[in-house]
């Protein structure tokens, strides 16, 4: 048997394992940041008790979600419904494979990275759309269509975005692109309209506020979560906060350098100390964008269902097609 | 061994005890079968015939209509309201409101009890203007009565009356926001009705249902704590207000979700029976404290303000306006505070002449009044109350078709309505 081939297979269950296996603490950690912060944001103390600053509250959360009842409704498709949650946490899992931590720490270094990423992270929205199916609730039923409506939009100016990226840097590998940056300084000044879609768009992509239609406590209760409890709510509940973190690290690698340091030294730093090194920045730079995202969820209203739509098709689509077209053109004249 | 008189049951003899309490309860017979009804279409029809033309219409469905239940148990119905709204996708299109999930029967109850007591019952009705709410009864006795409360007493009255407007008003902000997903601005009305909540408490003994008005005048004279409270508040009041009107007013999403949302012309307003900030927000200027003057604002200086959006957005600047009067109002309250007696002479039992009395009060919610008929006997053969957010929620249904599901929260919340004022 081939050695490599082993090797290769030994590796990527034991990097998929440990992607699993992020996405706890990942999620936690986010939660954490999201109680805290949104209670700044209100003069208020939040969690306090369980352990310093309350940092074990989320922990806690999680297994308390774990202990609870695991009910299903009598009218639920009980098989679309236990596999619902499955699918919207392993889109965001599995989307974590491609996301370049730091030189020799990425999960899957995947020569179409980009594209994967976006494919598999579109594939949560069937996990939605299921569940609101699956419930037998009309809420859900409302909420899984909002999702489907909103995500197959958003998608559209997301990915066109990138397109003007990928059009510049002339790679699909998240790797080769953070390189690209490192040459050519980040791609914020390259592309700054791609990143104001990017970002919006991201927004919308994972239901954030003031994207958050699909889950709409004022209007729908949870959205496709209504009818779920105990732990396979708290799939759903680890997907939103996961995917958030994908998101940042995502916009970071695409727009803000990735595990680059904000300065040119040290140029690059090898093995292992350069990983810890680039693991750092990224973390640094992921938890920025993960903090605005929640101070944004702290101060805006939502977005109503037409607004939301008319902004993604009359705003943001026509501004990424002009911005993929002058880059294409830019490229092709000046021989970038 | 006992002899047991068996007592005809006056609906049905015949009947089982489960068949006879569904008849009573209006449900159909029997139970019907989970798969016969259980089909989307029919989730929350009344088990039924429509009694009415107006139910027949709501309940009846067309080709990809759908009705929603928003309530008795959902996050943003203020309470227990519930609203049976029909849907074509997310358009609404038809919208019926259900009350009565919060009736405690408080108009009998105050029947029953010595005008005295009357107001510990009314207290908990619009449980966020509890001073008002028992201003309107206390004046209403006092006219059957033929007593005076001694200026001090119109003065305090006046002072924790216009207080409670601010707290009321403070959250109606919070709780608008809160309707269309804005978390923080709760929190900003929280602390300010905390404060405000905290010098009722000191000068009532509680925080929620304060049981401070009193036939005749109020319970306590101010105190030390009260004071400087209400000094410390004021220092910085303005200052908390326009915090949590930063976070809103100028907000563009804010904006897009309430100008222009259920307009309501000044006409369809009186139409209606509206009253309060809602109507003065469709440039109705009506305000029961200049229209019909009582207490001492005539005394006082202020001008009604009006706005002329109609929309929600109007009637939330309409809010904010009104917490800044009641703030200009409260100063001239406390520079013009006699000294004297808070409470007039009046027996333990108070038996009116037979009579009948009403009185208005403005409230947070609008016109808020009281009728009430004396026999001469201890407690009022008749007692009516009529609440503002009641008649309100009249526009809801008028304002809904064509709007669409997000709207019909933020569109509600933006009328303020209270339920335990509505239902009683």
């Amino acid at each position: 048997m081939n050695i490599d081939l082993l090797i290769g297979v030994l590796r990527f269950l034991l990097a998929t394992t440990l992607i699993l296996l992020l996405t706890v603490p990942t999620a936690f950690v986010v939660i954490q940041m999201e109680l805290k912060i949104i209670a700044g944001a209100q003069l208020r103390y939040g969690p306090n008790r369980i352990g310093p600053w309350g940092m074990f509250q989320s922990t806690i959360h999680g297994f308390k979600v774990l202990a609870k009842e695991d009910h299903i409704p009598d009218q639920a498709d009980r098989a679309t419904f236990t596999l619902a949650p499955w699918m919207v946490y392993m889109a965001a899992a599995m989307s974590m494979l491609v996301i370049p931590f730091a030189p020799g720490a990425i999960a899957v270094d995947f020569n179409i990275g980009i594209v994967y990423f976006f494919a598999v992270l579109g594939l949560s929205v069937v996990g939605l759309l299921v569940a609101g199916w699956a419930s037998y609730n009309k809420y859900s039923l409302l909420g899984g269509l909002r999702s489907a409506a909103q995500m197959v939009s958003y998608e559209i100016p997301l990915t066109l975005s990138v397109v003007g990226v990928v059009v510049l840097a002339g790679t699909l590998n998240f790797r080769e692109l953070i390189e690209w940056q490192r040459v050519h300084g980040w791609m914020l000044i390259w592309q700054p309209v791609a990143l104001v879609i990017f970002y919006v768009a991201s927004l919308a992509e994972i239901n954030r506020t003031p994207f958050d239609m699909v889950e709409a406590d004022s209007e729908l209760v949870a959205g496709p979560f209504t009818e779920y409890s105990g732990m396979r709510f708290g799939f759903f509940f680890f997907a939103e906060y996961v995917a958030l973190f994908i998101m940042s690290g995502i916009l970071i690698s695409l727009f803000f350098g990735g595990w680059l340091a904000p300065w040119p030294f040290p140029d690059q730093l090898d093995g292992f100390i350069g990983t810890i090194y680039g693991v750092l920045w990224f973390f640094i730079k992921t938890y920025i964008f993960i903090a605005v995202a929640v101070l944004l969820r702290a101060t805006l209203v939502r977005v109503r269902v037409d607004q939301l739509m008319g902004m993604a098709w009359k705003v943001l689509l026509p501004l990424a097609m002009v911005n993929l077209l002058v880059t294409a053109a830019a490229v092709l004249v000046f021989k970038l | 061994m006992t002899s047991e008189v068996k007592i005809p049951d006056p609906l049905d003899l015949d009947l089982d005890e489960e068949a006879r309490l569904r008849r009573v309860a209006g449900l159909p017979a029997a139970k019907t079968p989970a798969g016969e009804y259980a089909g989307f279409e029919s989730v929350g029809l009344p088990e039924r015939p429509p009694q009415t033309e107006r139910e027949r219409e709501v309940y009846t469905l067309e080709e990809g209509e759908m009705l929603v239940n928003m309530g008795p148990q959902h996050p943003s119905t203020h309470g227990v309201m519930r609203l049976v709204v029909k849907v074509r996708g997310e358009v609404v299109t038809d919208v019926d409101p259900v009350l009565g999930y919060l009736h405690r029967g408080i108009e009998k109850l105050c029947e029953e009890a010595t005008y005295t007591t009357v107001l510990t019952y009314v207290d908990p009705m619009d449980y966020l203007s509890t001073m008002h709410n028992e201003h309107a009864p206390a004046i209403a006795f006092e006219k059957l009565f033929g007593v005076t409360a001694p200026p001090r007493a119109e003065y305090i009255r006046a002072l924790v009356v216009e207080l409670n407007r601010v707290f009321s008003h403070s959250l109606m902000m919070g709780f608008l926001a809160l309707d269309m997903g804005g978390i923080t601005p709760i929190l900003y009305g929280f602390i300010n009705r905390d404060e405000i909540v905290d010098m009722l408490s000191a000068i009532s003994g509680q925080r929620m249902l304060f049981n401070f008005f009193r036939v005749g005048g109020v319970n306590w004279d101010t105190n030390d704590e009260f004071l400087s409270r209400l000094g410390t508040w004021r220092d910085h009041v303005l200052k908390n207000v326009e915090m949590s009107e930063r976070v809103l007013t100028d907000n563009e999403v804010f904006r897009s979700r309430t100008i222009g949302m259920g307009t309501l012309s000044g006409r369809d307003a009186i139409a209606l029976g509206v009253s309060g900030p809602n109507l003065r927000a469709s440039g109705v200027p009506f305000d029961v404290r200049k229209a019909h003057p009582y207490s001492i604002y005539p005394e006082l200086e202020f001008e009604v303000i009006t706005q002329s959006g109609g929309d929600s957005n109007a009637r939330y600047l309409q809010r904010i306006a009104e917490i800044n009067q009641s703030i200009h109002l409260i100063d001239q309250i406390v520079d013009k505070m006699p000294h004297g007696a808070v409470q007039a002479q009046v027996p333990g039992i108070i038996r009116p002449k037979p009579g009948r009395a009403y009185a208005a009060i403005e409230s947070p919610r609008g016109l808020y009044s009281v009728y009430a008929i004396s026999d001469g006997g201890p407690n009022p053969y008749r007692f009516r109350m009529r609440d503002p957010s009641f008649i309100s929620l009249q526009a809801i249904p008028k304002l809904m078709p064509g709007r669409l599901i997000a709207d019909t929260m933020a569109v509600m919340a933006s009328f303020d309505p209270v339920m335990g004022g509505v239902d009683k």
